[in-house]
């Protein structure tokens, strides 16, 4: 039974961003903001009918697809942040008005494929979809013509994902040669017969390989640097939140329960990739004098971290990763947003830009500061809760109570470059002394985003219990 | 709501309450700091005239749950050892903010950050949960951040970071330790009072291992050889109220923590680390006092020698005994006392001349009799003159350590000889000799600052005279904890 049903968001979303396309070319210029508000309202309205199946408990399973409740927290994030990150595009000054159509379509189609994404259960289905999300975002990244940036960071990105791609398919007919097919629920019924097959190892690393690009895991993680500086930035935060954690989704449902990566030896490889993502990462960090680059490489940072609950993969393993996927969305989509708001008043990314911003505007450095604090994982803020989590699952394991112990050198190491930024917002001064205006999408944004930082910190309990309901991959 | 989380609510209310007040009134920031800790100090004086003192289990207990998930509940309570550092925490905050009416620069962030500063330090005097523990533990980080990088010193932002790194790294491995100790009870639970009962029954590797994540939280804190590098800088950059609270209660975080927690839940570990505590002492004991000696800033001179008075104040904990334990929490309240009336004399004087060089003055006794009245006191304290509060800890923490370990305790006496001498040398040199003519104009302490530093002095005396009405609160809970250990 194809059980098309199931997927009816992801065609709805899928529709409306044909339709956003088609109304982009009878729009006048002068009115194309509203294509954005249209983009809004219909991912608002598919985020709106997830839940919806949600509490309706709809779930079932198609033929390469499945619908539970992992599919739907992972579809939630990611409708989530593509509402933020259309209402972020708004006002955003590098696209044209002309082009407001594409754009808007491009991001829904996009998340459309992370949708697909969450929910797959078939290696050419989970093939499309990467596809789909890879395609939509070269585009995006590429969207400020005037910047040259803007250009290199998406033929980098466009030359990388290519490779990883061709990678991937690789993988995928390796595991198609040793077990005959792709679809992994008839693989489930025959775990067994391949345990140690190596052409089907080796076709589950490559396969690896696709989704560590996708997360920016080291040693794949070179385009994400260049991708994100040049990006447009709301397409930043985008490609370092929904991109992100819709691939980390699918390789949670993969490697932490369809084929668990113990069960093909290749916990350790996943283990030392995970310790050198949050190393490289934030040691790299450290360096940066580019906001955006700082950004994007204390995102690999906390892509390290996720990874170790991939690598416990136990049930807590898995909650503390979905938690903190939540986390990490509602405070890195709000440091993006700040760091937006701060460029749009000064032009510039570079760390400069900072200084003296608590004398300019107390409440946005408070708030970024929030940000800021929350990514180092210090209390009570929801960073902080996600790292306990993510610790405590390691802790629990004994076998990698090393991975806590590098996470907390790394979280302490990580707090230098965090601060460095508070520093020059509290402790230096600046010529420019005119305060920094907010739009009020943007506000909205930044409102919703640092409100939900404290207080997912300070009552964590209904997200956790949410959380615990949907560590159940599909049965 | 009971009294201790009306106690920890009061800062916080203020604190919101002034980041609602525009940043130019400044005489009702400084109003609301004032009165908002004046109330926390009320409240926490009728905590301590409310105390039984009899009773040895936590009072005022109140268990509320907070996150289920985990088993964490909101969970707060005192004893005798707790007790008396909420009270110092309240009175010292309010001095400090107090004399702190002398900042000119963003006069609102900072009585913002700095009532912030006092729901974290009550909150871990009071909190019996761990995660509650620990996150008032680090809630104290942020504010001393950023109180130091603004308001402090010419090298402010490597002292604040430095500060926070350290701190940070500390606290995130006994995080770590305070998680191996949540897996391993039965049921699972962060609760500190049911953690003490399973922790004696884990295997003795694993206890020394907690052990040990929980220390180096704790030692940085304290700070002990060989993590004490942050704090001469932190002391020395930082604003003379926030090294007064430094100096006067954050220390005793740590070896509260280690009184409260480690010792009685790891008797094994305890027993194995013994040892190498009593050899960290009296490093402390001793390389604090040399270090001292050899500084020519006032502050940094005051602030090495906090690194000895907490060196005795691991001494006592070494003791395992009654008198040894009596003597650590009561150094710590002496410490607290003295040290930071220290820190308010020495800001005293560099607001007026500008500097901290202690060859710089002389004389200046006779120019301003009360000025130097006051420090004599307590430099007098501090090395331990008989009569004064500093004296009765050190003694009680040299006598029960002695039984222990006579031969370090021989050793540690250096430490004394040489505290005498370099707080008898700064004497002589500022406030006897010559007068220095180049300080004829400046004025003897005023009317703010006596207010700020007098409290202090005469309970400095008061417990010197009387120790048993610090003692008594003490004393059932130590001898309590004293058994659970043995």
């Amino acid at each position: 039974m194809s059980n098309l049903i199931l997927l009816n968001p992801e065609i709805i979303l899928a529709c409306a961003g044909l339709l956003i396309l088609l109304a982009g070319a009878f729009i006048g210029e002068s009115r194309a903001k509203l294509l954005f508000h249209l983009g809004t309202i219909s991912a608002a309205a598919v985020l709106g009918m997830v839940v919806t199946q949600a509490v309706m408990a709809a779930y079932g399973n198609g033929t390469m697809w499945v619908l539970d409740p992992a599919a739907q927290l992972f579809k939630f994030i990611i409708l989530l942040a593509t509402v933020f990150t259309l209402l972020l595009s708004v006002n955003y000054h590098a696209i044209q008005p002309r082009h407001v159509g594409t754009y808007t379509a491009l991001v829904l189609w996009a998340s459309c494929g992370m949708m697909f994404l969450s929910g797959a259960m078939d290696l050419i289905y989970l093939l499309i979809s990467l596809e789909l999300i890879s395609i939509s975002c070269f585009i995006l990244t590429g969207f400020e013509q005037k910047n040259p940036r803007s250009a290199e960071g998406a033929i980098k990105y466009f030359l990388m994902g290519g490779l990883s791609t061709a990678v991937t398919i690789y993988g995928i007919s390796l595991f198609y040669g040793a077990t005959g097919t792709t679809n992994l629920f008839n693989y489930v019924s025959s775990v067994d017969l391949h345990f140690n097959d190596p052409a089907y190892i080796m076709g589950m690393l490559f396969i690896l390989v696709g989704f560590g690009f996708k997360i920016s895991m080291v040693p794949f993680h070179f385009w994400a640097p260049d991708a994100y500086e040049g990006a447009p930035t709301p397409i930043t935060a985008y490609l370092s939140v929904a991109s992100k954690l819709a691939a980390l989704g699918a390789m949670m449902r993969i490697f932490a329960s369809v084929i668990p990566h113990y069960a093909i030896s290749s916990t350790l490889v996943i283990a030392v990739l995970a310790a050198l993502t949050m190393t490289v990462g934030n040691l790299t960090a450290l360096f940066q004098t580019n906001v955006k680059r700082l950004l994007a490489y204390s995102s690999i940072a906390q892509a390290g971290y996720m990874l170790i609950g991939l690598v416990v993969a136990d049930p807590i393993g898995r909650e503390s990763v979905f938690f903190y996927a939540l986390a990490y969305l509602v405070t890195n989509m709000g440091a993006f947003a700040v760091a937006m708001v701060v460029a749009g008043k000064t032009g510039s990314y570079e760390l400069d830009a900072y200084d003296g911003l608590a004398r300019r505007s107390l409440g946005l450095s408070i708030v970024m500061v929030m940000f800021l604090l929350s990514l180092a994982g210090i209390p009570p803020l929801v960073g902080f809760v996600g790292k306990f989590y993510l610790f405590a699952s390691a802790v629990n394991s004994h076998t990698y109570l090393w991975l806590a112990v590098l996470g907390v050198v790394n979280s302490v190491v990580s707090v230098y470059y965090y601060m460095n930024i508070a520093r020059r917002m509290f402790f230096s001064e600046s010529k420019d002394v005119s305060a920094v205006e907010t739009d009020i999408y943007t506000a909205g944004v930044i409102f919703v985003t640092s409100a939900a930082t404290l207080l997912m910190g300070l009552l964590p309990e209904t997200f956790m219990r949410i959380v615990k309901g949907c560590v159940s991959f599909h049965s | 709501m009971s009294l201790l989380s009306l106690i920890v609510v009061t800062p916080l209310i203020g604190a919101l309450l002034i980041l609602a007040i525009p940043g130019t009134r400044t005489k009702l920031i400084q109003g609301v700091a004032l009165v908002f800790s004046a109330l926390t100090l009320l409240l926490t004086g009728y905590l301590y005239a409310a105390f039984d003192k009899t009773v040895v289990l936590m009072q005022f207990v109140e268990k509320l749950s907070w996150i289920p998930a985990f088993n964490i509940n909101y969970c707060v309570g005192v004893d005798g050892l707790s007790v008396a550092l909420v009270t110092l925490t309240g009175l010292l905050t309010m001095l400090a903010i107090i004399y702190s009416f002398n900042i000119t620069v963003r006069i609102k962030e900072f009585f913002f950050w700095f009532l912030l500063l006092e729901v974290g330090m009550l909150g871990v005097f009071v909190a019996l949960d761990f995660f509650l523990f620990y996150v008032f533990w680090e809630l104290t980080l942020v504010p001393m951040y950023f109180l130091i990088g603004v308001w402090g010193g010419p090298k402010k932002e490597y002292a604040a970071i430095k500060f926070f790194l350290f701190t940070l790294f500390g606290s995130l491995l006994m995080l770590l330790g305070i998680l191996a100790l949540y897996f391993n009870s039965m049921p699972h639970t962060f609760d500190m009072m049911e953690l003490i009962k399973q922790g004696s029954l884990l295997p003795r590797a694993m206890q020394i291992w907690i052990f040990l994540a929980l220390y180096v939280g704790f030692a940085i804190k304290i700070p002990a050889f060989p993590f004490h590098t942050w704090l001469p800088l932190a002391h020395v950059e930082a604003p003379t109220g926030v090294s007064v609270i430094l100096a006067g209660v954050m220390l005793k975080m740590g070896t509260y923590g280690i009184m409260r927690f480690s010792f009685p839940a790891l008797p094994e570990a305890t027993k194995w680390f013994m040892p190498f505590l009593i050899v960290i002492a009296i490093i402390n004991i001793v390389y604090g006092a040399f270090c001292a000696m050899a500084q020519k800033d006032l502050k940094k001179m005051v602030a090495y020698s906090s690194v000895n008075h907490m060196g005795y104040c691991m001494l006592g904990m070494t003791a395992m005994s009654g008198i040894g334990w009596n003597g650590a929490v009561l150094q710590m309240i002496t410490h607290g006392l003295i040290t930071g009336s220290l820190f308010f004399l020495v800001g005293v004087i560099y607001d007026r001349a500008h500097t901290r060089d202690i060859d710089a003055f002389g004389g200046l006794a006779a120019k301003f009799p009360v000025y130097a009245g006051l420090m004599i006191i307590q430099v007098m304290a501090s090395l331990g003159l008989p009569g004064l509060a500093g004296f009765v800890g050190e003694f009680l923490c040299f006598l029960g350590a002695f039984n222990v370990w006579p031969y370090y305790v021989a050793v540690g006496t250096i430490g004394i000889l040489v505290t005498a001498a370099f707080f008898l040398r700064m004497i002589e040199k500022v406030f006897l000799g010559p007068f220095n003519e180049k300080w004829a104009a400046l004025k003897d302490i005023g009317f703010r600052e006596m207010v700020a530093i007098v409290p202090l002095v005469l309970l400095t005396v008061i417990i010197g005279v009387w120790p048993k009405f610090c003692l008594d609160l003490i004393d059932p809970t130590i001898t309590y904890l004293v058994g659970m250990i043995k």
